[in-house]
């Protein structure tokens, strides 16, 4: 039987609902295995979502604008004339069926896409959820038990909009679901996106949208993004047994090295990060041990230095992650990490770019933090926290000089690692940082 | 003894008597007052016996072209003063619709003149005596507004007319200088023409209908004097006098003579007389100055339509009519975009218009995109024989947002329209785009300037 299940698929490993922006594909439109049906939203970035059998699309259960769980059915691909009666309602799991759609594949000989799901077992590679496989029957994640047709209604449904306001959002960046709308029936109009880009100019921290006089406060629906942290956070926290050390680094000889390389011609600039990020990846290497996951009755080592670089955005944080940087130069490192923030900006992130870390890295020095701690994104075994560098007197042998320094406090988990090996660990990231002709060579 | 009413109106016109209306039907008591007949200038003097002029004008035309068509016509003859007539025909059972309105509302119709005595009371001098009401709620003015004329000219209706006196006219004369190329001006410059009289148009300005899009006016200006009107632009009239064989007309370049002179340099409102100052009911630039609910600087004094500023067009005043009686009845109402009123011209060929023209749009720093398309590629005017103008479309160029319409053509005023929704409902050009339009019609040309602003037209 040549009917095929569209359903919605698992994008990224927190996914558990997806929102599908628009379908690309219209009901009655023939499509070919690998076409692009429509674009889903998930909580990372907009991804496209492919067809994974031939012929017409039939059915679209969920319309654009609408949220689904993961494996919900939310369309069907059949033949012309094929009976699919019993499957025009939007469904529940249908991970007992052939997936209708996989999202862009990882190559699979990468070791990075092994990176284990927090909810999986132990040997289910962590995207694997959405390839094409055996019947899964004994996911305990919640989407598969939540009704489909409630969930639509749980997130944040279609934003009312005009056509214009929609423009102008994509355009200025504004997210037209934390607007109120001024228009009839609270319709979001040009002059709601126009208040909100214009506040955003003017604070770019906080976009304020226009708020009425005499109203204390508003109830902002949380976006996926934000719902998936406010999720996450407390189960990266409190199972996790963190302890923090922190040290003070010299960071004169960077900060002179930087400028140098920076003066070089046709040379990609390089940041204060890009040269921690270099530093850790090559310590990683040589302390296996801080460079591990806690899997419950093992501990994963792994032999390859996969760096999340958290990137802030208005509605939370994307850590995106750059592969192999202890293989990279300083300057591969800076150009795909400026890539890669870019791109988690415009949220373009690739499903595969978007995991897979072994060891992260937070840095808040452009706000002039002097340090603070992070809380590790789980099954990482550490992360690291980056202050500003700052030019603070210094006592040397000399006497009393100026220097610049810059403090680092890395959380590790308790349960993969003590504190010796995370303070060796960092007295290594510090000694190639104070000698940093040493992330040169 | 004073009569009571929740709401008193002064003035009928399209502001006033669409405001007592509104007010009648969210359940409030109205009393109207009126110096002259209900429907007040567009019903009696202006929008409505016009059309029925122009009308008259394009039959003769028909008639005249008929040969085009393979009908042969001989001995046509056009009556002036039959014309007349029937426009002052159509302009009474318009403003007896209004009268029947009124009873159906229960709304009473005080004859007379209003004079604002208080912020409540509102005394009547009519024939029958005087009368004074008593207003519970609110005041509305909507008196109007009285044509204008240049320093030193006087408008007499005999040598020197204005359009109130042109409509009444039962004969025209046989050559005549109209003062002012805006839309009175190039109205009656038709009807006149097309019966025959010698039509000279004097502008201040450098083209016709100034404040259209060039591109709009530079059409209509060659139709026009292709049409045998003459046109004169950038020409200022220094002085009208009797002489020659009527009026001699001195202009900074040259002297011109005809039987009579149309003053059509606009409008201003009529304030004066209704007891605005001793209320101390704020003017801006002639105009009263109102809230965008309508209320006057005085609390419970609104003030609507012509006298309440530009645009002087009657779909604006009954707009504000709305408005006002909403804000009366306590409903918050949605303040009025006066960017987006339409503004039509119903001469041959038809002019109307939304929103910026090319040039404004440009002034205002926008990077557009504009899209035309001429009647000679659509089959339905083509049919018609009526090829003469185009649709523009003005976009910006990131977000399709349409920022202006301009068309010149057969039922242009008709055709506006769906920009003007599309602009309501903040459509772009996509949602136009997307919209299928009926064929053969006049309004497939708003969809091909629409595409043709995306670069995607078809016919053309």
């Amino acid at each position: 039987m040549a009917v095929t299940k569209v359903v919605m698929p698992r994008l990224s490993e927190q996914m558990e609902t997806g929102k599908i922006i628009k379908w690309l594909k219209r009901e009655g439109d023939r499509v070919q295995s690998g076409d692009i049906l429509a674009e889903v939203e998930t909580d990372k970035a907009d991804v496209e979502m492919e067809a994974f059998g031939a012929g017409v699309l039939r059915k679209i259960l969920m319309p654009a604008g609408s949220t689904a769980p993961v494996g919900s059915l939310i369309g069907v691909i059949a033949e012309p004339g094929e009976d699919i009666s019993a499957l025009d309602r939007p469904g529940g799991p249908e991970m007992a069926s052939r997936p209708a759609a996989v999202p862009p594949q990882p190559r699979r000989e990468d070791p990075a896409a092994r990176t284990p799901a927090p909810a999986a077992g132990p040997d289910r590679p962590g995207v694997s959820a959405t390839a094409p496989g055996p019947p899964q029957p004994a996911r305990p994640a919640a989407p598969a038990a939540a009704p489909a047709a409630p969930a639509a209604g749980d997130a944040p449904g279609r934003v009312k909009a005009s056509p214009l306001a929609r423009k102008i959002a994509a355009q200025s960046g504004v997210d037209l679901r934390l607007l109120q709308g001024s228009g009839p029936g609270g319709r979001v109009v040009r002059r709601d996106v126009e208040a909100a880009a214009t506040s955003a100019a003017a604070a770019p921290a906080a976009p304020r949208p226009a708020v009425a006089p005499g109203v204390e406060f508003e109830d902002r629906p949380l976006s996926q993004m934000r719902a998936v942290i406010a999720k996450r956070m407390p189960l990266a926290k409190a199972p996790v047994p963190h302890f923090y050390v922190t040290s003070e680094i010299a960071m004169d000889r960077v900060w002179a090295l930087r400028e140098e390389l920076n003066g070089l011609e046709g040379q990609p600039k390089i940041s204060i990060n890009d040269f921690v990020v270099r530093a850790c990846a090559l310590a990683l290497l040589d302390h296996p041990g801080v460079n591990a996951a806690f899997q419950g009755e093992s501990i994963r080592v792994f032999h390859r230095a996969h760096i999340g670089i958290a990137v802030a955005l208005e509605e939370g944080l994307i850590t995106p992650v750059l592969r192999d940087a202890d293989a990279k130069s300083l300057a591969r490192i800076a150009v795909e990490a400026r890539d890669l923030a870019e791109r988690a900006r415009a949220r373009k992130l690739r499903a595969p770019e978007m995991s897979g870390a072994t060891f992260s890295i937070s840095n808040l020095g452009m706000f002039d933090v002097a340090e603070f701690s992070a809380i590790i994104n789980p099954p990482e075994g550490a992360i690291l926290a980056v202050g500003s560098v700052r030019t603070v007197p210094v006592v040397t042998e000399a006497g009393l000089g100026v220097g610049r320094r810059m403090m680092l406090t890395i959380s590790c988990d308790h349960r993969v690692m003590d504190g010796a090996m995370g303070a060796r660990f960092l007295q290594d990231v510090k000694r190639r940082l104070e000698e940093p002709l040493r992330l040169l060579v | 003894m004073a009569k009571t009413f929740d709401v008193v109106v002064v003035g009928t016109g399209p502001g006033g008597y669409v405001s007592a209306i509104r007010c009648a039907q969210l359940g409030l008591s109205v009393a109207t007052v009126e110096d002259d007949r209900p429907g007040g200038v567009c019903l009696n003097w202006g929008c409505i016996p016009t059309k029925a002029l122009l009308r008259n004008a394009e039959v003769l035309h028909l008639v005249e072209s008929a040969e085009r068509f393979g009908i042969k016509v001989d001995n046509v003859r056009a009556d002036y003063a039959e014309a007349v007539k029937r426009s002052r025909g159509v302009a009474d059972r318009m403003a007896k619709g209004v009268e029947f309105l009124f009873r159906k509302n229960k709304i009473t119709l005080f004859p007379g003149t209003g004079t604002l005595k208080s912020r409540t009371t509102v005394e009547v001098a009519g024939a029958g005596g005087a009368e004074t009401l008593e207003a519970g709620h609110a005041v509305i003015l909507a008196t109007g507004s009285q044509p204008k004329s240049l320093p030193g000219v006087s408008i007499d209706e005999k040598l020197v007319i204005s359009s109130t006196g042109a409509v009444r006219a039962e004969t025209r004369p046989t050559s005549i200088v109209v003062i002012g190329a805006g839309a009175v001006g190039m109205e009656f410059a038709d009807v006149y023409a097309s019966y025959g009289t010698q039509v000279t148009v004097l502008e201040a300005l450098p083209r016709v209908l100034p404040i259209e899009d060039e591109e709009v006016s530079t059409l209509l200006g060659r139709l026009f004097s292709r049409r045998g009107i003459t046109l004169k632009t950038g020409v200022k009239v220094t002085a009208v006098k009797p002489g020659g064989p009527g009026a001699t007309v001195e202009t900074d370049s040259g002297r011109l003579e005809a039987e009579q002179v149309l003053m059509a340099v606009g409008r201003g409102a009529r304030t004066a007389g209704i007891g605005l100052e001793s209320l101390g009911i704020q003017l801006e630039r002639g105009f009263v100055k109102v809230s965008p609910a309508m209320e006057t600087s005085v609390k419970g004094v609104y003030a609507v339509g012509d006298m309440a500023g530009a645009p002087l067009l009657a779909h604006k005043a009954m707009a504000e009519g709305v408005v006002a009686a909403e804000a009366i009845a306590g409903r918050h109402p949605r303040p009025i975009d006066y960017g987006n009123v339409p503004s039509c011209t119903y001469c041959r060929p038809q002019v109307a218009s939304l929103g910026l023209s090319e040039a404004r749009a440009k002034e205002n720093g926008r990077e557009v995109t504009v899209g035309k398309f001429p009647f000679t590629a659509s089959g339905k005017a083509v049919a018609l024989g009526e090829t003469d103008g185009f649709v523009k479309v003005v976009a910006d160029k990131a977000t399709g947002e349409i920022l202006g319409v301009h068309i010149v053509g057969p039922e242009a005023t008709e055709i506006i329209h769906e920009f003007a929704v599309g602009r309501t409902l903040e459509a772009t050009l996509e949602e136009i785009m997307h919209t299928i339009h009926a064929h053969p019609t006049l309004s497939e040309a708003a969809l091909e300037a629409t595409l043709a602003a995306l670069g995607q037209a078809i016919h053309i």
